[in-house]
């Protein structure tokens, strides 16, 4: 045990002291970074633009609270995510001929860049319920929302007070009902909305980047000590068990210093000042069962994958020999990030069920499941007790090829070759 | 006791005894019948040796004989198909380990390691203290002349350098029984005697010390006993003077004054004219007496010697006799 520790300190300082782990560790949040703030930034400029628009309707009353609800911006933002892209500005033009020599005429202007659209809001249109708002660009999704909103809005409010009734009586008539969605049932994707969503492909994308980066970084650690030929010194006083135990559990500790480092930047992230951030990482609804799973579920992945990475590693010479014999590991896992869309999809139905329960699988679509819709407890037992059980199993598999395979230096052997490796005496 | 061999018949082997004294002295080594096979290829076939304790004891054969394969049985590296281990006196164990230095053929350091670090770690994992590997380790590089370079990576150091840092390793925790498979490959004249002298020493201190390598003039001058293996089994095995002995003085060394044409001779079975000198060997049972007459009515004789042979020598004839 001794020996293992050594040997983990060893591999551990090795690594963080390395100039790759630093450079990577603050890339990766500063990728992550300009993932989110880039397109936000861009909805900014994209919304700062001035829209000309033009409201063509016979009653002029009508057409001028109706742009004085656009103006108004969004009244019923009921998406949090809307809030990150600033307000439009919304420059509204009241006509009142309705003939279509004026529709054409606009229609022309439109599409001379004059101005942005002109809504359509005759009360031929409002008689039939149809409104069209007829622009250049497809309506982007935030605008035609927008455009819903005061226009509903504006009609209400303008037949209210046809009504007789007061300017304040209308405001708290009208005055939005936020909806908040709240994950209480076992819904599906609809009811769990975008916020949980958007949480699981964050974690599960997060576990499959560090599982992948860190089983390769196994296989390329037993490579290189197979070409420094340091395994038959460390060999004379270590057991290739010791060797390979102090191999995953350095590499693996790696992994969840850089994990750590990265949950600190997230949390300096939400320190108000990086408003577009922060209402990013307020979406990741990160639930104490959630970090629990994630935990459980990278520590098992990452097990699971590194044994494989770590076979294989001592079974060739060059990194190059390595990319040929590394689908076995590589395949299984891309296969759990490709099968995730089924998962999301149902992840209540029986295939859902049967694929998260396959080991290989297991970290990315249980983890998925768990974050978007809690299965029963069983089911996470017996995934996390089969995984329990095939780690246990390739680990033990693995440790008799490393025992062989660290020793060979020739060529990488053939699949019966391998068969025997395992039957070597210990 | 006789030389204990492989399941080759024994009349064929030149049997060496050993003197009582030395039967009674005890064994740091011994191997019992251990054979190691990979798939359809025997890598060592019954082997039988002994290591006596203080001894310098060389593992001689060609690459591929089994000697790397026989070290690592003998230190648990890998476990042996058959038959025993017994260091020390008594059945092999891994906390032996702490007795032993090995220092393999197929050795590396980690690159991107500083010297003394490396050398620290080493010793932690022979369970030195940290305090007790590093002391040791500065003290091991200021004797071997590396004193400036402890705290450069081992990346930089030339390469018999990083073979004086696997040395220092080898010997850092004081070990009992000190193995070195090819010592001396790629080591420069100065740098191999600097580390004969440290051997040499430690062989003074009481320490047994066992070389492999198919360079057999490199040790036959620091070996007490050898063990010469061919195709995974003894060929070879007990004192060197003794082996010697047996063969007896069948080589002649004659330096004379032009050449005394002995290709035809019926006293010699083979000659090598080497310029400067001539070197014979004599047919079973011929007199070297007879020799000198022959030589000294042809030429001017300035040096004839009667030779033993050397261990080169011997083990070809051995590698012939098996074959």
């Amino acid at each position: 045990m001794r020996n293992v520790w050594t040997l983990v300190k060893r591999e551990y300082l090795a690594r963080v002291r390395s100039r790759s782990f630093l450079i990577f560790t603050l890339l990766m949040p500063a990728v992550m970074a300009a993932m989110v703030l880039i397109p936000t930034t861009l909805a900014r400029w994209d919304g700062g633009g001035m829209r000309k628009i033009v409201i063509v309707a016979n009653n002029p009353e009508l057409a001028s609270v109706v742009g004085h609800e656009l103006g108004n911006g969004r009244t019923q933002a009921d998406d949090e995510l809307q809030k990150s892209s600033a307000p439009a500005v919304y420059s509204i033009q009241v006509d009142t001929d309705t003939s279509e020599a004026e529709r054409a005429r606009l229609g022309q202007q439109v599409s001379e860049g004059k101005i942005t659209g002109f809504l359509w809001l005759t009360d031929e249109a409002l008689a039939n319920h149809s409104v069209i708002y007829s622009t250049k660009e497809a309506a982007d999704f935030t605008q035609g929302r927008e455009l819903r909103n005061a226009i509903t809005t504006g009609i209400a409010r303008y037949r209210l007070a046809q009504k007789g009734m007061k300017g304040d009586e209308v405001d708290s008539l009208l005055a939005p009902t936020k909806l908040d969605t709240v994950r209480i049932e076992k819904g599906h994707q609809g009811a769990s909305g975008s916020a949980v969503f958007l949480t699981a492909f964050f974690m599960v994308m997060l576990l499959y980047t560090v599982v992948l980066i860190y089983g390769l970084a196994v296989m390329r650690s037993v490579i290189e000590e197979k070409n420094t030929r340091i395994l038959e010194v460390l060999l004379s006083t270590v057991t290739a068990k010791e060797l390979l135990a102090g191999k995953i559990i350095g590499v693996g500790a790696v992994g969840l210093t850089q994990i750590m480092v990265w949950v600190i930047f997230a949390g300096l992230f939400s320190v108000p000042g990086l408003i577009a951030a922060k209402s990013f990482l307020s979406e990741l609804h990160i639930s104490v069962t959630a970090m629990i799973a994630f935990a459980a579920f990278f520590l098992m992945g990452y097990l699971l994958y590194s044994a494989m990475y770590a076979a294989i590693g001592a079974m060739v010479n060059t990194d190059q020999e390595a990319q040929q014999m590394q689908w076995p590991a590589l395949v299984p896992l891309v296969l759990g990030v490709v099968l995730m869309n089924a998962v999301i999809q149902h992840p209540n139905s029986a295939l859902a069920f049967w694929l998260s329960m396959v080991p290989f699988f297991a970290p990315i679509l249980m983890l998925l499941r768990i974050v978007i819709e809690q299965p029963p407890v069983w089911q996470i037992l017996l995934c996390l007790g089969l995984m329990l059980a095939t780690v246990y199993g390739l680990l033990s598999l693995a440790s008799r090829i490393y025992r062989v395979g660290i020793l060979m230096y020739g060529k990488r052997p053939s699949l019966p070759e391998l068969r025997r490796w395992l039957r070597y005496a210990e | 006791m006789p030389v204990r061999l492989g399941r080759e018949p024994v009349a064929e082997i030149k049997t060496i005894p050993f003197p009582p004294q030395q039967e009674r002295a005890p064994q740091t080594v011994e191997l019992l019948g251990i054979r190691k096979t990979y798939d359809d290829f025997v890598a060592v076939d019954h082997l039988y040796l002994n290591i006596r304790e203080g001894s310098v004891y060389g593992l001689l054969g060609p690459n591929g004989a089994g000697k790397t394969s026989t070290i690592r049985m003998m230190i648990g590296i890998t476990l042996p198909d058959d038959g025993r281990v017994r260091l020390f006196g008594e059945p092999f164990h891994r906390g032996q380990l702490r007795r032993i230095g090995y220092m393999p053929e197929e050795r590396g350091l980690y690159k991107r390691m500083k010297v003394l670090d490396h050398l620290v770690l080493l010793g932690r994992l022979h369970n030195l203290t940290e305090r007790d590997a590093r002391l040791r380790s500065l003290a091991w590089c200021e004797r071997l002349q590396m004193g400036e370079w402890t705290h450069s990576k081992v990346e930089e150091l030339s390469k018999g350098m990083q073979q004086k840092v696997q040395f220092i390793a080898t010997l850092l925790h004081d070990p009992d029984l000190i193995i070195m498979d090819e010592p001396f490959s790629g080591l420069d004249p100065a740098n191999a005697v600097m580390l004969k002298d440290v051997l040499i020493g430690l062989k003074k201190a009481g320490k047994t010390i066992l070389f492999s390598t198919h360079r057999m003039d490199q040790v036959e001058r620091l070996c007490d006993a050898i063990c010469l293996i061919d195709h995974g089994r003894a060929i070879l095995e007990g004192d060197l003077k003794k082996i010697k002995a047996s063969y007896g003085k069948n080589h002649v060394q004659i330096e004379c004054d032009g050449d005394p044409h002995l290709e035809n001779c019926e006293l010699v079975c083979s000659v090598n004219n080497y310029g400067n000198y001539v070197e014979v060997q004599l047919k079973p049972g011929a007199d070297p007496q007879d020799l000198l007459r022959l030589v000294a009515d042809r030429v001017r004789i300035s040096r004839f010697e009667l030779l033993e042979p050397s261990l080169e020598e011997i083990f070809i004839d051995q590698v012939g006799a098996h074959a």
